[in-house]
Order: structure tokens, then C-alpha cells, then sequence
């Protein structure tokens, strides 16, 4: 079964077929079913189009492949393979505890209510800086590390329920006390060092 | 003479135009995973979708209906 990005294109090059033909012979439009045929080809079709094109693209920014191709983010990409274990982003990539081809986003999206329209925003504003200002030396979170995203997966499961992580779940969860940069778990990418760490090479 | 007809007609035909390179535009971007495909799609094929669509919108409105003589091949 041909997949949306398929029928994307068909649908795509029907709509122009359509503008073709309806440009060509314009006295289809003086019968009422040719009417009806130029307000799909000029209005509906093209629509229709633009707005799946949209969500396609929207989706395609969730995807690892998109989020490592500015060079700046390079390092980070690496820091993905990186042997250590001690490496949190590592650690989920390599284990598959993040779908691997969503891995940026996985982490980096805000699982808040309105979360995505404001994650869509800050990619909006990192396209901005990348092409048309100067992005900051060495990058970082426009806002500290919220708990909330590492506890969307983490919360309840049984190897997060141990005495630690218990005794402190309120200070977690009021981000009193933050997952990342507490001393707990604070390996995280670590870019500007990533080249002196071994690199994992996954096997084909 | 049939200024209206012909008036429309351009119109009509320029949406067309300005439709199928929106299009065009959309189909080549997303061949492409990239943040500058995306500001292509949004930014210049927005702007020729959203352009040709409210010039169509604008033709059937305020402007007269093409007859059989607006044929390109007949003109």
C-alpha cells in the first residue's frame, strides 16, 4: 500500500495536470461541472497540498537526520555513539530506549500542554539564528532541563521506583532538584569533548 | 470586444501559473530533509500557493466569467 508521501505526490501532480488543462482550454469552466472542476484545481487541490505538505515537513523535523544535518549540531550527532555508557543521550540511543530515528526530539520535545506548537516555535527561532544571525558558542537550551520530559517515560517504571528516585520524586517532580545537572545523571553530550571518547560503530 | 473576458482570462491564467509553481515547489522540497527545504516549502511555496489560490478567488469574483473564445488555442 502506497504510503501518505506517495499519494502526496500523486495528488500533487494531479493538481497541476489539472491547472494544466484547465489553463489550456479555459471554456471548461463555462459548463457548471467545469466550474466546479477549477475551484478543485485552483482552490481545493492546492489547499489541500499545501497543508499535507506542511504536516509532512512537520513530521520530517521530528526526525534525527533532520535536526543533525546543520553542522553545527555535528557533535551532538556523535554524542549520540558515544561508548561511554555514562552518556545519558548515548545510553537511550544506542538501547533503543528512544525511537532511534526520533532521538532529538524524543528528548528535546516539551511534553506540556501546547508542548509541540512551542518546540515548533524554538525550531522556527534555530533556523533564524543558523541562516540569518549568529548562533551562541558552545549551544544550549534556550531554558534549563525540565524533569518533566525525562519522568514522560520514566515515571512508573520499575526501574525508575527505586529508593532513590522515591525518596526524592517530589523535589523531581517540582524540578527543585534536576535530573541532569544535579550530580546524578549529568553525563550528557558533553560536544566539545566528544572527540576523546571512544565511538561506538553499530554493526550492519 | 470582450475587455472582462479576456481580463479573466490573464487573471485565471496567471493564478494557474503561480499555482503549478507553488506546487512544483512543494514537490521539490520535500525530496529533501533539510530546515532549508522546509523554509522553502513555507516561505516561497506559501507565498505562490496562497498568491495564485487568492487571485483565482479574486478573478471569480470581481471578474467576468471566460466564455469558449478564451481557449488559449483559440486566442
Amino acid at each position: 500500500m502506497p504510503g501518505p508521501l506517495a499519494i502526496l505526490f500523486v495528488l500533487l501532480g494531479t493538481t497541476i495536470v489539472l491547472l494544466v488543462v484547465i489553463i489550456a482550454r479555459a471554456s471548461l469552466t463555462a459548463t457548471p461541472a467545469g466550474k466546479i472542476l477549477a475551484f478543485l484545481a485552483f482552490c481545493a487541490l492546492p489547499i489541500l497540498c499545501g497543508f499535507w505538505g506542511l504536516n509532512e515537513h512537520l513530521e520530517r523535523s521530528k526526525q534525527t537526520a533532520f535536526c543533525l544535518s546543520c553542522h553545527i549540531m555535528e557533535p551532538y550527532g556523535r554524542s549520540l555513539y558515544a561508548g561511554d555508557p555514562m552518556y545519558i543521550p548515548a545510553a537511550h540511543f544506542e538501547n533503543h530506549r528512544i525511537p532511534a530515528d526520533e532521538a532529538c526530539y524524543t528528548c528535546h520535545t516539551d511534553y506540556a500542554m501546547y508542548g509541540t506548537i512551542r518546540v515548533k516555535l524554538h525550531g522556527l527561532r534555530h533556523i533564524y539564528v543558523q541562516y540569518f544571525g549568529t548562533p551562541m558558542q558552545p549551544i544550549h537550551l534556550y531554558d534549563p532541563y525540565n524533569n518533566r520530559e525525562c519522568l514522560h517515560c520514566h515515571a512508573g517504571a520499575r526501574s525508575f521506583e527505586n529508593d532513590t528516585h522515591m525518596a526524592l520524586l517530589d523535589q523531581i517532580k517540582a524540578n527543585q532538584l534536576s535530573c541532569v545537572s544535579s550530580g546524578c545523571h549529568d553525563t550528557i553530550h558533553n560536544a566539545t569533548s566528544i572527540d576523546k571518547v571512544k565511538i561506538w560503530r553499530p554493526q550492519e | 470586444m470582450n475587455t472582462g473576458g479576456r481580463k479573466f482570462s490573464m487573471s485565471f491564467r496567471l493564478s494557474g501559473a503561480l499555482l503549478i509553481i507553488g506546487l512544483c515547489i512543494e514537490a521539490i522540497s520535500l525530496f529533501w530533509i533539510h530546515p532549508l527545504a522546509f523554509l522553502a516549502f513555507f516561505v516561497i511555496g506559501g507565498t505562490f500557493l496562497a498568491a495564485g489560490v487568492l487571485l483565482f478567488l479574486y478573478s471569480i469574483v470581481f471578474q467576468h466569467t471566460p466564455s469558449s473564445s478564451d481557449d488559449s488555442s483559440a486566442s
